[in-house]
């Protein structure tokens, strides 16, 4: 039997409301309650005055992790590669940008840095500077413990060069402190109705085909097993039978039980932004990928 | 706390000398899920009443700062916080009547991580917002 995963929440969950209808605090508390040992955060979104918080809210940070036992994820960041409008950033400025969120996860406690870097094309393929920004961290990422991991995110398949890009570095370099993050997105197969705060328009469609869903096949996971270190529980909609209406997580579950990943499921509510829909949405996802993985572990357990 | 609309209702008000008004502010959350260097954040369209006032012509206030579209595409190390409201302020001698007006937005953001061709990414707002002063 392969290990359990644990489970997680991200803040990008609740966005919109939070700083509005819901504080830190609020937030902490709805991401414990539904069991979670573990918090994502988007580095930009949730550290107030981003990226110089006062020692004052540091302190907050670590009060909240203590009270509802809590330890900090993945800490989402951006390498904003198109800075102005007439200048990209250089090897040297990504690096540097990349090395001060290193800096801040670290001091927040957190073992995974996703970095968003810029893309050039509708399949996503990153700005080839990518390599330089993170090889030229790899020494910090150690020392730190930290794993830097990109996102495969929807339209990006897993079997791209995208990945094989990053495979390929993880090979030349043999680093452990570069992986990938798998976006459950990825595996949608039906058509979204809200992306966020925005309703799905036709020409939303036509131009953003991937709102449809990508489908990938789950069992790709398997060519990748040994790379991914950290998976982003994306989900827009469970009807209260605990249906999900875009991810098939049976043959998602299994999958990720099948290579033997045993680390977070960090819950990616990016359904319709009406106040407080996402808070049941995350529990609803909870009940859901528990039972699931009480499920494959029954049936391995009457197999062996 | 702020509003959770993007365009909040505290804050839509006339500017300028009273009897003089110079124009309108209106007040926004950030229009994106994460904080925003400022250079990365392309301006507001603004319609009250039907009546268009483009981004190239508004400012932008922030904190103690006022930037025209063209500072605000320099500001590299400034952010818009999740947290903090900003400001749109539209020039219209006389200002708004006071009552209720129809307001729509089109917020620009510059995201990266999109293709190219769909990089500046606009979020639209609209609702009914209210100017209580002349």
């Amino acid at each position: 039997m392969s290990g359990s995963f644990k489970y997680g929440v991200s803040a990008y969950s609740y966005v919109e409301d939070f700083g509005s209808v819901m504080t830190l605090e609020d937030l902490f508390d709805h991401i414990a309650d539904t069991g979670a040992t573990g918090i994502e955060i988007l580095g930009e979104a949730q550290i107030e005055g981003y990226p110089h918080p006062t020692p004052a809210w540091i302190d907050k940070w670590f009060r909240l992790l203590e009270k509802h036992r809590l330890e900090p994820t993945n800490m989402c960041s951006w390498v904003d590669m198109r800075l102005t409008v007439s200048h990209n950033l250089t090897v040297e400025e990504g690096a540097a940008d990349l090395a001060r969120d290193l800096h801040l996860a670290h001091r927040l406690g957190f073992k995974f840095l996703r970095p968003k870097f810029g893309v050039l094309s509708h399949d996503l393929i990153p700005d080839s500077n990518w390599e330089g920004y993170v090889e030229r961290n790899l020494d910090l990422a150690h020392r730190y413990g930290i794993v830097i991991c990109p996102e495969i995110h929807s339209p990006t398949p897993i079997r791209h060069p995208v990945v094989e890009g990053y495979v390929s570095f993880i090979e030349r370099t043999g680093t452990k402190n570069f992986g990938l993050m798998i976006d459950s997105g990825i595996f949608q197969d039906r058509p979204l109705t809200h992306w966020g705060s925005h309703q799905v328009t036709e020409e939303m469609r036509n131009h953003m085909g991937f709102l449809n869903g990508i489908r990938v096949n789950p069992e790709h996971l398997l060519d990748v097993a040994k790379y991914v270190v950290f998976v982003q529980a994306k989900f827009h909609d469970i009807d209260e039978h605990l249906e999900d209406q875009n991810i098939p997580w049976r043959p998602v579950i299994s999958a990720l039980k099948r290579i033997g990943y045993s680390g977070y499921l960090s819950s990616e509510y990016e359904g319709l932004r009406s106040p407080w829909r996402s808070i049941d949405q995350v529990r609803r996802q909870h009940v859901l990928l528990r039972r699931l993985e009480r499920e494959f572990d029954a049936q391995e357990m009457s197999h062996a | 706390m702020l509003e959770h609309q993007l365009i909040q209702s505290t804050g839509f008000r006339n500017v300028g000398p009273a009897g003089a008004r110079e124009g309108f502010a209106l007040r926004l959350r950030l229009p994106n899920y994460h904080g925003t260097r400022l250079s990365l954040f392309d301006g507001v369209d603004v319609t009250v009443d039907g009546e268009f006032f483009p981004r190239e012509k508004n400012r932008f206030a922030i904190r103690d700062e006022l930037y025209t579209l063209e500072q605000l595409r320099a500001q590299t190390n400034a952010w818009w916080g999740l947290f903090e409201s900003g400001s749109v302020l539209v020039d219209k001698p006389g200002g708004l009547a006071p009552g209720v007006h129809k307001v729509e937005v089109i917020a620009r953001i510059r995201y990266s991580y999109f293709p190219p061709d769909v990089h500046v990414f606009p979020t639209r707002a609209e609702r009914y917002a209210t100017i209580v002063m002349p």
